[in-house]
């Protein structure tokens, strides 16, 4: 009872030191805290504490959906808030942060991107200006169970063609798995069926080439293979990364599309594919060539945030080799550095062979980079769907998807000369 | 608030009265104005601004009735009020009919009367998300109990959540068993109201079970039975949540009702106008068929169950 007592009388002297000291600045930073995410984070800001004892750090709690913190971001940041100082973003949103105004351009600082992975960085430029640094590299894998085939599929036919044999041998239920559901996951399979036909969203001078016919190949490919061949189960209209995972972490399917984190889950014991799997690129289609979403999370510093140069030790700090390689071992996130992938530490620290790894990522290709990612995302999310669940023809529905992109575009000014 | 002079004593006192009355009154006028009005006038200003939050670029201007305008161009406000629209119908019918067979059959429980009652309300007490998750585990996965029962059949959809059809089912059981047992406990409130000296009457007469039933409860329990339609269609108008955690509004937008759409404006694209203009619309509607059912049926249903 007394030391109980004697705990909350320290604790209320410690409130009132810190009520104090209160003027002293802290410097924020919010980001994704998801499993092992915020332990790494949590280890690596009390390192950086320890090595600049003149700052005070604090983290920012933010939801664990993406969604959500870029809603919240949104609305803080329009409220002009200057914390957090430091912002993990999605990858997709930088060029519309960088569009508001709401993070600061990090030329200034001249960071060292040239050892960072080319595509990596050029999806952080706006309007030729550096706007966030790449943390860590997000990108498309292809799962494959090693104990059912000798080699991984090399085009996508290919990959229908042993999904259809496995199903009828009886070796799995279930072929080819990805995220179907209607959320921003279903654009990131597009986009990678859409590279595999040779396909885009936006041609390169920002045109909505979403109606062409490879695109149409690329969308009507998958309606038929989840309504026509069965080599894609339609359980996949409503599945999101996990459930993905837990049927191919459960022997139920042949192969998977994914993130990298899912590498080290199913090597568990509680998965029943542990040492019968492996990864390889994404296969490509008739048309085009193997193409992943690249995809990861950035670092930027908050507009109106009064203490920029602080925040930008900080990310330096977070980008540094041996941080990297720490969450590489502990999240099993690529690092965005080249150069890493040919050290002893990092093939060490990774799950996934780096040289995999790497390979994955440089044959990787950027989503489009517009400060309206997040609206084409959603008004293909709706079409798509309607083409997938057989509401509409794959045609159609990307026609409509690209008038109602054309009229967004046209209403701001943006592309489409 | 008519003035009527009630002593010859003079003004002086009168207006004292008043100023006293509008003294007492004045909080809970503050009250309702800063909560009831005030967010009512604001969201309509804001829907006559174009103001979307992740393009602050724009700014804010002033455009008049363009977001209306742009809403009643829209093919998905359509659908979307088309999809409320049956939701409502569907499941007053379900849930009028399903809650008078149960309230029959809890009006002749003789023994342990409230225990009956009391498990009966069960479903409704849940919360709705809770329901909403039970039911879409059942449904959602290809070996989830719906499957499995529907096993053999060949009308059973594989994924009933990717059907644009097959998905209204879950939601309308779902919003069945949670709701029924409210509209059930409404009705025999009404069934107990009825005098029993008119059904020994009528069995004296020899009026068949069904006569009984058509010409001595069914106009009797009309007031009940009209108050717990209006009480469901305004709730099911207003159906956010079931969808939200079943469907989300899914196929595509195939069983997005308007209150999910809003949302999705208001607070996933963040475009605040459009939400507002959209908000507006929604409340209207609400007002007036609250409005026109006080007029239709009379103050008099209200008045009878307050009584």
């Amino acid at each position: 009872m007394t030391s109980a007592v004697r705990c909350l009388l320290a604790g209320v002297m410690c409130l009132g030191a810190a009520c104090a000291a209160a003027p002293e600045r802290v410097l924020t930073i919010s980001g994704s805290m998801l499993g092992r995410e915020g332990q790494v984070l949590r280890l690596q800001l009390e390192r950086f504490r320890r090595a600049h004892p003149d700052l005070r750090v604090a983290l920012r709690d933010t939801p664990d959906a993406a969604d959500q913190r870029h809603q919240l971001y949104v609305q803080w940041l329009n409220a002009r808030v200057g914390e957090p100082d430091v912002l993990q973003l999605d990858v997709v949103w930088t060029p519309e942060f960088a569009a508001a105004g709401w993070i600061r351009s990090l030329d200034a600082f001249d960071p060292p991107t040239g050892e960072l992975f080319a595509s990596a960085v050029a999806a952080n430029r706006w309007q030729g200006a550096l706007y966030a640094l790449p943390w860590f590299i997000d990108v498309g894998m292809l799962y494959w169970r090693t104990d059912l085939m000798p080699a991984p599929p090399d085009s996508l036919d290919a990959l229908a063609r042993t999904s259809r044999q496995l199903i009828a041998a009886r070796r799995v239920p279930f072929g080819f798995v990805w995220q179907g559901a209607r959320y921003k996951g279903l654009i990131t399979a597009f986009v990678e069926h859409l590279g595999a036909f040779g396909g885009a969203i936006l041609d390169e001078h920002g045109r909505v080439v979403v109606d062409s016919e490879a695109a149409v190949r690329a969308l009507t490919f998958m309606r038929d293979s989840i309504h026509g061949d069965g080599s894609v189960p339609s359980a996949v209209l409503t599945w999101q990364e996990e459930h993905t995972r837990f049927a191919f972490q459960n022997g139920q399917a042949a192969f998977m599309r994914n993130w990298p984190y899912a590498y080290a889950l199913l090597g568990t014991r509680e998965s029943q594919v542990a040492g019968r799997f492996a990864v390889a690129p994404l296969p490509g289609g008739p048309g085009g060539a193997p193409a992943a979403a690249l995809g990861g999370s950035t670092l930027a510093i908050n507009a109106y945030s009064d203490q920029p140069d602080d925040a930008y030790r900080l990310i330096e700090f977070l980008l540094q080799p041996e941080q990297m390689i720490e969450r590489a071992r502990i999240a099993g996130q690529f690092p965005p550095a080249r150069g890493l992938y040919d050290t002893a530490a990092l093939a060490e620290a990774l799950t996934v062979p780096a040289a995999e790894a790497r390979r994955i990522i440089e044959a990787a290709v950027a989503r489009p980079v517009t400060p309206v990612y997040s609206q084409l995302s959603s008004i293909l999310q709706v079409s798509v769907h309607r083409a997938l669940t057989r509401q509409e023809e794959p045609r159609a529905a990307l026609a409509d998807a690209a008038a109602a992109i054309r009229a967004l575009l046209a209403r701001l000014q943006l592309g489409e000369p | 608030m008519s003035r009527t002079r009630l002593s010859p004593a003079g003004r002086g006192s009168n207006d004292a009265d008043a100023r006293l009355a509008w003294t007492l009154v004045l909080p809970a006028l503050a009250i309702t104005l800063a909560f009831g009005f005030l967010p009512i006038v604001w969201t309509f200003w804001e829907s006559l601004h174009l103001h979307d939050l992740r393009m602050p670029w724009r700014g804010r201007p002033f455009v008049g009735a363009g977001n209306y305008l742009e809403i009643v161009a829209d093919p998905r406000f359509w659908s979307a009020l088309g999809h409320t629209g049956f939701f409502v119908a569907a499941t007053l019918v379900i849930e009028l009919a399903a809650g008078l067979l149960l309230a029959m059959a809890l009006d002749r429980v003789t023994r342990a009367r409230g225990l009956v009652r009391t498990a009966v309300l069960l479903p409704w007490a849940v919360p709705t998300v809770v329901v909403a998750l039970i039911w879409r585990f059942m449904f959602e996965s290809p070996g989830g109990l719906a499957s499995t029962l529907a096993g053999g059949s060949r009308f059973a959809p594989q994924t009933w959540f990717a059907d644009p059809v097959a998905a209204w089912i879950p939601l309308l059981l779902a919003d069945a068993w949670k709701t029924t047992p409210f509209v059930a406990i409404l009705l025999l409130a009404g069934l107990q109201q009825i005098d029993r000296s008119l059904y020994e009457a009528a069995e004296v007469d020899g009026a068949s079970a069904w006569r009984r039933f058509r010409h001595i409860t069914l106009p009797l329990l009309m007031p009940a039975l009209l108050v717990a339609a209006l009480f469901r269609s305004l709730d099911a108008f207003r159906v956010f949540d079931l969808v939200y955690v079943m469907t989300g509004g899914g196929p595509g937008t195939a069983t997005e009702p308007i209150a999910l759409y809003t949302f999705a404006t208001l607070l996933q694209h963040l475009e605040f106008g459009l939400g507002a203009a959209l908000s507006m619309i929604v409340f209207v509607m609400a007002f007036v068929v609250a409005l026109a059912s006080i007029r239709l049926f009379g103050g008099r249903a209200f008045l009878e169950r307050s009584a």
